[in-house]
């Protein structure tokens, strides 16, 4: 019960706090998320080899990211919440980036604002940086490919990625405290309906609002400044011109 | 909130000691704390870390309990939430569907018990290279390491800007405050959008202009640091050794021991 009744208090749930797993849940994570950091460091150096100026874009990137994950969330039931902001991370800069960004700023939470941990850093990368952001930029690619309204895929790529984060978490705590002595599918899912039936209080309406204030924030960002999506390549330049109804 | 701990860790007289030796001494503590089976040597940790961090790192006492109380607060009301729970029998049943199981409650109290001590001694450790460590010496033992040198660069770039974007969001929050922007939910939400998206748009710019500054000071992908040798004295070394051999044998003696 305690670690239910610490969760939800810390107003945080997605951030698995230091010490809270044992250490071999510690390593399994830490060996699952290595291997795709090290390929997005890859593809970063490759990135940075090819075009110097990417670096200081990707600094900026992070730091918006870290920064927009500071904020509160206007709350829906009295709970204090932050946006994961890992969402918009990889609609904008695409899952592998995101990835390597997101391991940072975990680093950087961990140890200014103690939000997170650095043993657990690789189960919060797993479920923040890596399963989250792809799942967001699955979405959000599928999506413009099947031509729906741009700023409906932004939010539902955001509030599923969100969703995907909580169930990852969820999935971390109850392998780590399955019910019953010894890890078994019955005790695990017994344990994981419940980490997941109480993070569903905060962690529901929460990413849905961090989607409606996504899709806002993309409408804010092409109104005042809208080539640099096209830069970006996050949208082209006939889609922008639709959505800002002028003639292609 | 985020400066703050910074700012102490460069007045902590602890900063100018040994970054590895500081670094190791958390690692050892975050590595006991979650492999020790009895909440002795969590606590013990716990204990060590803040007599250095207050005594010999100066971290003012009434900032380091604040911190420390943040998440030690949720801790008392889980554990008051167990004994309440022991206490009674089987006609909760609605408590039940809160996901306590009621048949095991002196494995959960233990448990529970468990991962508050390693949570506590967690929060103690980084505290601990928090307040004593600034993010500039971390950055020299970073390139000491063998990272990737994009990693390192970018994770100075980003420490550098979260705080220029930190002071613009906080600025720009306190604008929006003023004129009501937050005064309904709805309202809210359009503002915060609003903060995120001025966000982006000036931190692309601000990436632009980055790039072209540190384009004509013959940028090359590598920052030079300037990293100070700081031998580590015979104390320092007695003390930590003692301390982990402590640690250790605390870990060992309470290998089988429930205190339940």
């Amino acid at each position: 019960m305690t670690y239910y009744v610490y969760l939800i208090f810390n107003g945080d749930p997605v951030h698995i706090m230091e010490g809270f797993l044992p250490a071999i849940w510690c390593i399994v994570w830490f060996a699952i998320s290595i291997p795709v950091i090290a390929l997005g460091i890859y593809k970063l150096n490759k990135l940075v080899k090819e075009k110097r100026e990417i670096l200081p874009l990707l600094a900026v990137a992070g730091a918006f990211i870290f920064v927009l994950s500071s904020l509160k969330l206007p709350s829906v039931n009295g709970s204090c919440s932050h946006p994961t902001g890992t969402g918009i991370g990889a609609i904008m800069f695409g899952p592998a980036i995101t990835a390597v960004l997101s391991t940072i700023v975990l680093i950087y939470q961990a140890l200014f604002l103690a939000h997170g941990g650095l043993t657990t850093l690789g189960a919060n990368v797993f479920s923040m940086g890596i399963v989250g952001p792809v799942l967001s930029y699955l979405i959000y690619k599928a999506g413009m490919k099947a031509k729906l309204n741009f700023y409906f895929v932004v939010f539902l790529a955001t509030t599923l990625g969100d969703w995907a984060t909580y169930i990852v978490t969820s999935t971390e705590l109850a392998l780590a405290f399955p019910a019953g002595d010894v890890l078994s599918f019955a005790g695990f899912l017994s344990s994981f309906s419940k980490f997941v039936a109480i993070f569903a209080i905060t962690q529901v309406p929460l990413a849905i609002v961090e989607g409606a204030v996504s899709a806002l924030l993309f409408k804010y960002v092409i109104e005042v400044k809208s080539d640099i999506l096209v830069e970006m390549h996050v949208l082209e330049d006939s889609v922008v011109r639709k959505i800002r109804g002028l003639s292609a | 909130m985020t400066n703050i701990l910074d700012d102490y860790a460069l007045i902590s007289p602890l900063r100018h000691r040994n970054n590895w030796l500081k670094l190791a001494i958390v690692l050892f503590g975050l590595l006991v704390g979650v492999s020790s089976t009895s909440p002795v040597p969590p606590l013990f940790i716990a204990l060590c870390m803040s007599f250095t961090t207050i005594a010999l790192g100066r971290a003012p006492l009434k900032i380091y309990l604040k911190l420390l109380l943040a998440p030690l607060g949720f801790a008392v009301v889980g554990i008051l939430i167990i004994a309440f729970f022991s206490g009674s029998g089987q006609e909760l049943l609605s408590f039940k569907l809160m996901g306590y199981p009621l048949s095991v409650r002196k494995d959960g109290l233990e448990l529970a018990l468990l991962v508050l001590a390693r949570s506590i001694s967690g929060m103690c450790c980084l505290y601990f290279l928090a307040l004593t460590t600034p993010m500039i010496e971390l950055f020299a033992v970073l390139k000491a390491s063998r990272l990737p040198e994009a990693f390192i660069e970018l994770s100075m770039l980003i420490y550098r800007y979260i705080f220029v974007f930190l002071d613009m969001a906080l600025s720009i929050r306190y604008a929006q405050t003023v004129r009501l922007g937050y005064s309904s939910f709805r309202r809210s939400l359009h503002s915060l959008s609003m903060l995120g998206s001025t966000l982006f748009v000036r931190s692309w710019e601000q990436g632009d202009k980055l790039f072209l500054a540190m384009n004509s000071r013959c940028y090359d992908g590598k920052m030079a640091l300037f990293e100070v040798h700081r031998p580590v004295g015979a104390p320092e070394l007695l003390l930590t050794s003692a301390y982990f051999f402590l640690t250790l044998a605390l870990l060992y003696l309470t290998k089988n021991a429930s205190i339940v």
